[in-house]
């Protein structure tokens, strides 16, 4: 039951309430676009401003620019070093990813296939670390950290967003094991493998749609992160993506508009490019975790 | 059938001959790597939660400056910040919050779910994949964009004002007034927050069998009637559990009004979490930090707990 819905979420027969009238399907659909023109807005103006001089935008905002100006594009992303903020964020990612996927997924096995009392309490306090809001811990995850050595460094990030991610994705791991067949387990069991070998042989592969899911949430969660970050990051060399677009609105701020609508464009286009590629699967993953709650 | 071994389906005869041979001796092999399996995730919670977790209810009831010692002060930390006219403004914020997100932002989602599910055609997809857009931005980005739209004398509405001419509309403080700055992080919220709603809204409305949706007709029932009568009894147990969801990303709310207001102007816009950081980490208050803290996770646990029993009872929707 359990892996059918993470196949499917979202992507079921649909339940349709034939309209009546051709007229109010017509109305409504046009509510709908304008409202999903609403969404895209503030994404698509930024574009009116950034190919203009400061000089041309505060005369004529809304006119076409009359030279086409690269330069803030340019002057966007040297103020606040974009690339290195990328780079920054692309490790963090990666850490978070390294450490959160296997943990929670050879933990979820073992909650899943080998149960029993002692494993059931161990979930349990799995269970309630996923209630637990990192803005809790923020002071004693800072102290940790200068105790251990890892203040302001991507290691030092990454490592407390693994323990904040495990939960929810032992969890996940756990009811998908649990939605596999045992008899598969068994028949490798008879074939002579051991438990390592099921796991790793049998039941891992079967479990590619979690892991996908896993991989691709892990990415988002760990990209859009600012809290977390803007506590234990302090040197602007180690600033990830999002602490760097925080700079450049404390900084800069929108004075100067065509560039601040360059740095707009620059930093949604990642996100953006991942989701046009990708929206399907992020909101199959989505809901596939809310509706197992 | 718990046998030690996790195998759930064996013959009969191998479940006689494995239990014989277990009585004899605990099989190792199978507890060696369980052990070797859950210790990754044990220790990462270990370290980086759980005593975090003590020490926080700890520092709590002690003031401490920056790294030095600690003198134990009981419940002074809490009774201070009861009393300070910042987490009175924070804590209502909070709950202003989560009011209007509950009484604006479910009701949008429902409506714009309901006539995506009930008018599908080829657009649907492509919309839902739109509306969906905004919850995927970091907030960093979308506080950037916000302040973008709001921002005075050269944001969209102060330029578009300006070439209307129409300046009772660029007279507007969107950021700076404290009466209509809350309004405006609220707005830009909705815009981000709202993509949730809806694809979660829609997936249950959705699920409603097509027998009942085909009787409904059959009786006919008005588009009206059908949503009144039979969605919404649907989708009420979605409903409640997005607004308890609300209501705990209120009491964690940082990004949006830190990044765009600062959770100013004086406290207009300030949270539970601001006050949290800028009582430890730009005060260096860390006791008191750390009580923000301890009351954030009391009333989010508060929450939890009761979405816990609404799933319970209300079975899930899978």
């Amino acid at each position: 039951m359990k892996e059918i819905s993470l196949a499917t979420a979202g992507n079921g027969k649909f339940s349709r309430f034939r309209p009546r009238s051709g007229i109010s399907g017509v109305i409504n659909n046009l509510i709908l676009v304008i409202l999903a023109l609403a969404v895209v807005l503030p994404l698509l103006l930024p574009w009116f401003f950034v190919f203009k001089t400061r000089l041309e935008f505060s005369y004529s905002p809304w006119s076409l620019p009359a030279q086409i100006q690269w330069n803030n594009f340019q002057e966007a992303w040297k103020a606040i070093h974009i690339g290195q903020g990328l780079m920054n964020t692309f490790w963090v990612c990666l850490g978070a990813i390294v450490c959160t996927v296997p943990a929670a997924g050879m933990a979820g096995y073992i909650f899943a296939r080998y149960r029993s009392k002692v494993t059931e309490v161990i979930f349990y306090a799995v269970l309630v670390g996923y209630f637990v809001p990192v803005h809790m811990v923020l002071i004693p995850l800072y102290q940790l950290n200068v105790k251990l050595g890892i203040i302001d460094t991507l290691p030092g990030l990454f490592l407390p967003m693994t323990a904040f991610g495990i939960p929810f994705w032992t969890i996940i791991y756990r009811s998908f094991f649990r939605g596999l067949p045992g008899e598969l387990a068994e028949a490798a069991r008879i074939d002579g493998a051991g438990h390592a070998g099921i796991f790793f042989r049998v039941m891992l592969p079967l479990a590619n749609p979690a892991t996908i899911l896993a991989v691709l949430l892990v990415f988002i969660g760990s990209w859009s992160d600012y809290l977390l970050s803007l506590v234990l990051l302090n040197s602007p060399r180690n600033f990830t993506m999002q602490l760097r677009v925080a700079q450049f609105l404390n900084q800069y701020g929108t004075d100067n508009m065509p560039r601040y609508a360059a740095a707009a464009v620059i930093s949604a286009a990642p996100t953006l490019l991942l989701y046009i590629i990708g929206h399907r699967w992020i909101i199959r993953g989505t809901l596939a975790g809310a509706l197992k709650g | 059938m718990k046998n030690g071994t996790g195998v759930h389906v064996l013959p009969q005869t191998t479940i006689l001959h494995r239990r014989k041979r277990e009585k004899k001796k605990r099989d190792w092999n199978s507890i060696i790597f369980q052990a070797i399996f859950l210790l990754p995730a044990i220790a990462f919670l270990l370290v980086f939660m759980y005593y975090p977790i003590e020490e926080t209810f700890r520092i709590s009831l002690t003031r401490s400056v920056g790294l030095g010692d600690a003198d134990f002060i009981g419940f002074q930390n809490y009774s201070r910040l009861f009393a300070s006219t910042e987490f009175r403004a924070g804590f209502m914020n909070v709950l202003a919050w989560a009011f209007w997100s509950i009484v604006i932002q479910i009701p949008l989602a429902f409506f714009i779910a309901f006539s995506l599910t009930a008018y599908r055609n080829r657009l649907t997809g492509t919309l839902r994949a739109v509306y969906y857009l905004a919850s995927v931005m970091p907030s960093a980005i979308v506080a950037m964009l916000g302040r973008f739209i709001f921002a005075p004398r050269f944001g969209v509405i102060a330029s578009l004002a300006e070439a209307l001419n129409w300046t009772w509309l660029g007279r507007i403080d969107f950021l700076g007034n404290p009466d209509i700055a809350f309004w405006s992080v609220f707005a830009v919220a909705t815009w981000t927050y709202t993509g949730f709603p809806i694809v979660y809204f829609m997936a249950n409305i959705e699920q409603i069998p097509m027998e009942i949706r085909e009787s409904a007709q059959l009786d006919g029932a008005t588009q009206g009637q059908y949503a009144r009568y039979i969605v919404i009894p649907w989708v009420s147990y979605a409903i409640r559990i997005v607004a308890i969801i609300s209501t705990v990303g209120s009491l964690k709310l940082f990004d949006l009004p830190w990044l765009i207001t600062s959770g100013g102007p004086v406290h207009a816009t300030t949270t539970l979490a601001i006050i949290l950081y800028k009582q430890g980490f730009v005060n260096w208050q860390y006791g008191r930090a750390a009580a923000v803290g301890v009351v954030i996770f009391l009333l989010s646990l508060i929450f939890t707990v009761a979405q816990f029993s609404i799933q319970r009872k209300g079975g899930d929707v899978n």
